[in-house]
């Protein structure tokens, strides 16, 4: 009996032992599976989830900031939660009565505003076409316009008992989004620590390194979003302010929020500001500048304001960020349009880093050792 | 005017003990306690139980790790067999050229004992000397000092003229 043939049976069964286990690529897609199926299946309670750690990733340079100082942890947690608390009552306090004053405004004008509204449109229109007659075949009639609105406005009747469960649910997130935030900064660390406790260590700087990339992009995202919301807000406010239209406090509110949604965001920011210039002015020229000042801001948002606050830390491609925002929003709605550019980025930050990893070692496997000249006694 | 300080009762003591230790390791030594706690928040801790590897030679470095207590065992490989080149204790610390540059890690690190290590991320570590000129010059220059005393104890081995040789 040979060497070879000692060594045959014990061969075969590890080759059958390697047919039997499954190759961690498969575990790896298997995972992701069920990890896609259960994120569908508790939809909801993922997205409060999401928003909750957004929240949390907001707040938590303040925390940081605390903990520099040798504060504890929950007690840092509570006291900005008190502080954000009283900020947000001072800023009601003496931001809402010039708020509510635009708003009662708005509401006092309601009973009117659709046919201010078809005023408006029908001097725009008229002017349009006495500049230009050929323009008149672009544009609806009032009655078209009615039928348009009715059509529009029994869709949205019959959606009404979705969405009063809806709202339900949304004062429900309102409530639990701060709660979960609040647990995910005071027990952060300790969620932290407990995987850095149950992973092998070989994998600890790799894993430490995945998490600090994600926690530097995603949180510089998200600190430059809102920061990059309340300055575009402002600009919108003042500028509205001298160009004299109304309720410039209301809609510069207004921007700053939809700010946040990629796109379609602004889009509809300059839409609301339209449809209030129209009624306000009734005519064209006006309301070119209010569109061409929407236009400026958007252009000065994107090439000055976003660069240096946002920093382009996303690193996506925008093939990729405009089909993460689309898939996003089809998922989620604005929400999704909202957190899908972090998501998306993590989880290229995650794979770039783990590939990098491992072409690193199939490299340094391929190629002869290098015969480097070490002169460091002990440096590594 | 005396010096404002928070109430006692809000103090985390451990991190207390962390930042006078951190005060203690010599590439952090000369900062202020303001500059330490900045520090601190950017370190993750990991246990390591007898002889479980840290890192091995010729792995990508990313991280700087301080020794918080026990004791970590420095080897090299050379033809196969392995050497211990040093042992590090509580204060030391060890992967410090991962702060500098990219390359490769030039010795297999392990843990001698029971050992608790505090890690620092290359990348938070750049944030925080681009943000914070002061922290950048002190901890380079201790970075410094400790590269000079291992030119000399590679000198005085022979090792940097032999370099110099067969650079030329």
């Amino acid at each position: 009996m040979t060497e070879n043939d000692l060594l045959e049976p014990q061969s075969e069964a590890n080759r059958r032992g390697r047919l039997l286990t499954p190759p961690p690529s498969f575990i790896w897609a298997l995972g992701s599976v069920l990890a896609a199926v259960l994120v569908y299946v508790l939809h909801d309670l993922v997205l409060i989830l999401l928003l909750a750690a957004t929240l949390a990733y907001l707040i938590n340079p303040i925390i940081k900031l605390a903990e520099s100082a040798l504060i504890k942890r929950e007690v840092a947690v509570g006291m900005t939660y008190v502080g954000i608390a009283l900020s947000f009552f001072a800023l009601t306090y003496f931001l809402f009565p010039l708020l509510r004053g635009e708003l009662d405004a708005l509401s006092s004008n309601a009973p009117s505003f659709n046919d201010r509204f078809d005023e408006a449109i029908d001097a725009v229109q008229n002017e349009i076409v006495a500049r230009y007659p050929g323009a008149n075949r672009w544009f609806a009639t009032r009655e078209v316009r009615y039928e348009k609105l009715n059509v529009f406005l029994d869709q949205q009747i019959m959606n009404i008992p979705a969405l009063s469960s809806r709202l339900a649910s949304m004062v429900l997130a309102g409530v639990l989004i701060p709660l979960f935030a609040y647990f995910f900064l005071r027990d952060s660390r300790k969620m932290i620590q407990f995987v850095l406790d149950h992973l092998a260590a070989k994998h600890i700087e790799t894993s430490v390194a995945v998490w600090c990339e994600i926690n530097r992009i995603v949180g510089g995202y998200l600190h430059g979003l809102a920061i990059d919301s309340v300055l575009v807000g402002a600009l919108a406010g003042l500028g509205l302010w001298i160009l004299g239209v109304n309720y410039p406090l209301l809609l510069g509110v207004l921007t700053a929020l939809l700010n946040v949604v990629p796109y379609l965001g602004p889009i509809l920011g300059a839409l609301a500001t339209t449809i209030v210039a129209i009624i306000q002015f009734k005519s064209l020229a006006p309301l070119v500048k209010v569109l061409a000042f929407y236009f400026a801001l958007k252009l000065v948002n994107f090439v000055v304001i976003q660069p240096k606050i946002v920093g382009g830390e996303q690193n996506l491609h925008p093939v990729l960020f405009i089909a993460s925002v689309i898939a996003g929003g089809h998922i989620m709605g604005v929400i999704g349009m909202v957190i899908a550019v972090p998501i998306v980025t993590i989880l290229q930050e995650s794979v770039r880093l783990l590939l990098e990893r491992r072409r690193y070692f199939a490299q340094r496997a391929a190629s002869s050792p290098a015969a480097g000249i070490q002169i460091q006694p002990y440096v590594c | 005017m005396a010096k404002w300080r928070w109430p006692k009762q809000i103090i985390d003591d451990k991190q207390v003990q962390r930042l006078r230790f951190l005060g203690s390791v010599p590439l952090f030594a000369g900062l202020s306690q303001k500059q330490l706690g900045k520090l601190l928040v950017k370190l993750f801790e990991k246990e390591y139980s007898v002889g479980e590897t840290v890192f091995l030679q010729g792995d990508p470095g990313k991280a700087l790790f301080i020794v918080l207590s026990g004791k970590i065992l420095i080897m090299r490989s050379r033809n196969a067999a392995e050497e211990q080149v040093a042992a590090l204790d509580r204060g030391s610390y060890f992967g410090e050229l991962a702060l500098i540059d990219d390359q490769p890690r030039s010795a297999s690190a392990r843990a001698g004992e029971p050992s608790v290590l505090l890690i620092l991320y290359k990348s938070d570590f750049d944030d925080l000397i681009e943000g914070h000129r002061a922290i950048a010059i002190k901890v380079m220059a201790n970075l410094l000092k400790a590269l000079a005393g291992y030119v000399r104890v590679a000198q005085s081995r022979g090792g940097l003229r032999n370099v110099a040789l067969t650079d030329d």
